[in-house]
């Protein structure tokens, strides 16, 4: 037999017993119905990543100005595993041309969620394991900093007094989805911020396909689909920064994510960040993206090439475009284009305003 | 519920928490504010115009027996002038029209419209337990979904006239919305939350080539519907159709009732991040359904706005819907990555320029090129020439360079033209209705019924 099979069209019997790929191993994990044995599940979710960084390669890059790419790091399984094997590529593409077409820079935010001592010992290993990045951390609380954060957050907050601090402001939003929601512009805003004070041109998110098609629903959900296709495209400047976003795990499913921490060896799990296990059932308390969460991780089981296609599809749908320069056009918490979508000289679109409502009757 | 004025008349004591606005209301005071949206929805759009003819489509079943009401308190009250009729379609499954067809001659009686009353068996020649008898509950809802949004247009043709309008609520159309999301398909996206559609056919035809289809009650929230039912004492008879599956919309269902009970107004959310995204599909042009500005009637196909009752135009059975879908993504992802699809550029219009989502699945010879997802064709159901893919994969350099103009590669155009034996918009030579009822009367030897156009 002259090697493994290379397309269907070789009309070879294919043995349901090995790994569909290398037909030499067997099969440790099913990846979308195919069998795979270790090393070609491991390949497999390194070719989808590197496939992705296509404009990070050496060829691309100018001797001693290679670009930096900020990774921001929540300690959750996919952002260790894209450091891991961005940390392999790069090795890799050192030894293959003695140089690399880009660097990294991680970028750890403290949330407040959580176990901070257990983090922070987590971090540190991290560092200890791929000490060829460069590392920073910064509190989330940070992003309240930013300019026009406080007069913005201060509007809904009669009581408060600058400065507004994060604890105060997630207590009194009424929702879990309005908690969620500010949350995750806040850790946006703050590491964009980052990204451009340490000129880094381009932000690799970790987020996976199902990560993806939950936040597509999510944003729909809460009526801002419109900006989807300007906030997960790769390779989108963001607001004019001029730093672009990237998804290089979008092919990916979290659960394949989660396989591979345990099947790469040495293996990735001592270096995850336990998660408080998640409701089973949706209440009334429960927020949309978590909701979103919960169906997609029920659809992925048998359906991941449907999860994938909600990616995809709004991958297809156009970028808006607001007016070059013409900042005052957008939201500023979510910074989408405010026409159409926002009140009267309102600084925040209906979306965002609802979020940061604090009364009571309908969050 | 601790006795509250009602917010808007401050006098009696309000009975209604209403879900869209959190607003306490008595009775009165939340039928006015129902009805009155449900004007501005009409107005804004100028949906309708002095003395036009109307063909309210009425089931039987709470929304259109809500939008007739509505339709006929708000043509009086505000002198529109409009002339309305009731028509209804009897699909001829036992046991399951009977009770709401029953609601509809009651509703007539009591709002003092006409009613017309059309069947799948005179219509067609075939009721859909006939269907069934001979299909099986395989497909069947894909004959019943053609045949009804046909025989509502056809219905309107019998009685000269050019404007159905259906009771879908917002309810319904964010669930199109996730179900669209969910399969893939932009264009039906793009054209789902369209307030009106029509069948293109220029204003200067008959027959049933040029009917409009609206949705007046696109904005109002499936549970106050039910309130406003109620309180108005208004006589229906929901059904859910005994041969009716789940498939996508039934996942997508289950997806919005519990983002309802989270948060109630994520329905209209839903419904708006459609009508944005609408406008966001490549060449598609979504210019419809903004609701503030006059809207055009968008060409739609035989397969929209399925619903009320049944979940699938596009029938096939329950799980089976997603699983084929699943099934066929699979296959494309799996040759897209094997490189087993021949990259040949041909120009967007495919084979013949035609939508081949109407033929039944093909499947190929298993080694055959699919055509990749990219082609923002609809993926359940596929036609494919074995030799030729087209398949832009695109490299990253070409996609950051040539992003906007592959895109609009991405959706080939519909050409809109007529059947060539009934003569109902089709982007085929020949329309879904015909072919099928070629198929089903090939099968049984019965005397054919050819449909003919209505002829004007």
């Amino acid at each position: 037999m002259a090697g493994p099979p290379k397309t269907r069209r070789d009309n070879v019997a294919v043995d349901n017993s090995l790994c569909r790929r290398c037909q030499t191993n067997a099969p440790t994990i099913t990846v979308r119905t195919e069998p795979l044995c270790s090393a070609c599940f491991n390949k497999y979710v390194s070719t989808k990543i590197i496939k992705r960084m296509e404009s990070f390669r050496v060829r691309h890059a100018e001797v001693g100005q290679e670009r930096l790419l900020l990774l921001p790091l929540s300690l959750r399984a996919c952002s260790i595993v894209l450091l891991h094997i961005l940390s392999q590529h790069l090795r890799v593409q050192g030894e293959k041309s003695g140089r690399t077409g880009y660097r990294l820079h991680v970028l750890y935010v403290e949330d407040g969620k959580g176990e901070a001592s257990e983090a922070s010992k987590l971090y540190e290993l991290i560092q200890h394991r791929y000490p060829e990045h460069t590392y920073s951390t910064r509190p989330l609380s940070d992003a309240l900093a930013l300019p026009g954060m406080q007069e913005l957050l201060i509007q809904n907050q009669p009581a408060a007094t600058i400065p507004l601090d994060l604890s105060t402001i997630l207590t009194t939003l009424t929702s879990a989805t309005s908690r969620t929601d500010l949350h995750h512009h806040l850790l946006r805003k703050l590491v964009l911020h980052s990204a451009q004070s340490h000129t880094c041109s381009a932000i690799l998110w970790a987020s996976s396909t199902t990560r993806l098609a939950e936040r597509t629903l999510a944003e729909t959900a809460k009526g801002r689909a419109f900006a989807l296709p300007a906030q997960t495209r790769d390779g989108e400047a963001q607001l004019g920064t001029g730093t672009a976003f990237y998804y290089p795990m979008r092919d990916l499913l979290r659960k394949e994510v989660l396989s591979y921490t345990s099947l790469v060896s040495p293996d990735l799990e001592e270096l995850i960040l336990d998660e408080r296990p998640r409701p089973a059932v949706s209440t009334r308390d429960t927020s949309i993206d978590e909701l979103m969460r919960q169906y997609f991780s029920s659809v992925e089981r048998e359906y991941p090439s449907i999860v994938a296609n909600v990616v995809r599809t709004t991958g297809k749908l156009l970028v808006e475009r607001v007016e070059e320069g013409w900042l005052e056009g957008r939201c500023e918490l979510c910074d989408v284009g405010l026409r159409g979508r926002a009140p009267e000289r309102s600084r925040l679109c209906f979306g965002c305003i609802r979020v940061l409502q604090t009364r009571e009757a309908g969050g | 519920m601790p006795p509250h004025p009602c917010e808007s008349c401050h006098t009696s004591r309000a009975q209604i928490l209403r879900p869209s606005t959190g607003i306490r209301l008595c009775a009165p005071c939340f039928t006015l504010a129902f009805e009155t949206e449900t004007a501005a929805t009409i107005t804004s759009s100028s949906l309708f115009h002095p003395g036009e003819r109307i063909a309210i489509g009425a089931s039987g079943g709470k929304d259109s027996t809500v939008l007739a009401s509505v339709l006929q308190t708000l043509n009086t009250r505000y002198s529109w002038g409009l002339e309305l009729v009731l028509l209804s379609i009897d699909e001829g499954i036992a046991g399951y029209r009977d009770h709401s067809l029953e609601a509809v001659k009651r509703n007539a009686e009591v709002l003092g419209l006409p009613l017309k009353i059309l069947g799948y068996e005179e219509l067609y020649g075939w009721s859909m337990d006939a269907v069934v008898a001979q299909v099986g509950r395989k497909g069947n809802c894909t004959y019943c979904g053609v045949f009804r949004r046909q025989a509502l247009d056809r219905g309107a043709a019998v009685l000269g006239v050019r404007h159905v309008v259906t009771g879908h609520n917002a309810d319904d159309v964010a669930e199109t919305v996730v179900m669209n999301l969910l399969r893939g398909d932009l264009a039906r996206l793009g054209r789902g939350t369209s307030l009106v559609t029509g069948t293109g056919g220029t204003g200067g035809e008959g027959g049933f080539a040029s009917v409009k289809r609206s949705k007046p009650l696109m904005w109002a929230y499936g549970k106050e519907i039910v309130m406003y039912a109620h309180h108005k004492r208004l006589d229906y008879f929901s059904t859910e159709c005994i041969y009716s599956p789940e498939a996508f919309r039934g996942s997508a269902r289950t997806l919005i009732k519990n983002l309802e009970r989270i948060r109630p107004e994520s329905i209209l959310d839903v419904v708006r991040s459609g009508i944005d995204m609408a406008r966001l599909v490549p060449g598609a042009g979504g210019e419809g359904g903004s609701g503030s500005q006059r809207v055009e009637a968008i060409p739609r196909d035989a397969e929209d706005d399925t619903g009320g009752g049944c979940s699938g135009g596009n029938g096939e059975d329950a799980g089976g819907e997603m699983a084929r879908v699943e099934e066929t993504l699979r296959l494309n992802e799996r040759a897209e990555e094997e490189g087993t699809e021949t990259e040949i550029r041909l120009p967007a219009k495919a084979v013949n320029g035609q939508r081949h989502d109407r033929d039944g699945l093909h499947t190929g010879p298993p080694a055959a090129a699919l055509p990749a997802t990219v082609n923002g064709q609809n993926h359940d159901r596929h036609t494919h020439t074995p030799d030729i893919a087209v398949v832009p994969i695109r490299t990253k350099q070409e996609k950051k360079s040539g992003r906007k103009t592959a895109g609009d590669k991405l959706l080939p155009r519909q050409r809109l033209g007529q059947c060539e034996r009934c003569g109902y918009l089709s982007s085929q030579a020949v329309c879904k209705a015909c072919m099928l009822l070629e198929g089903l009367n090939k099968a049984r030897p019965r005397t054919g019924i050819e449909v003919r156009g209505a002829g004007g």
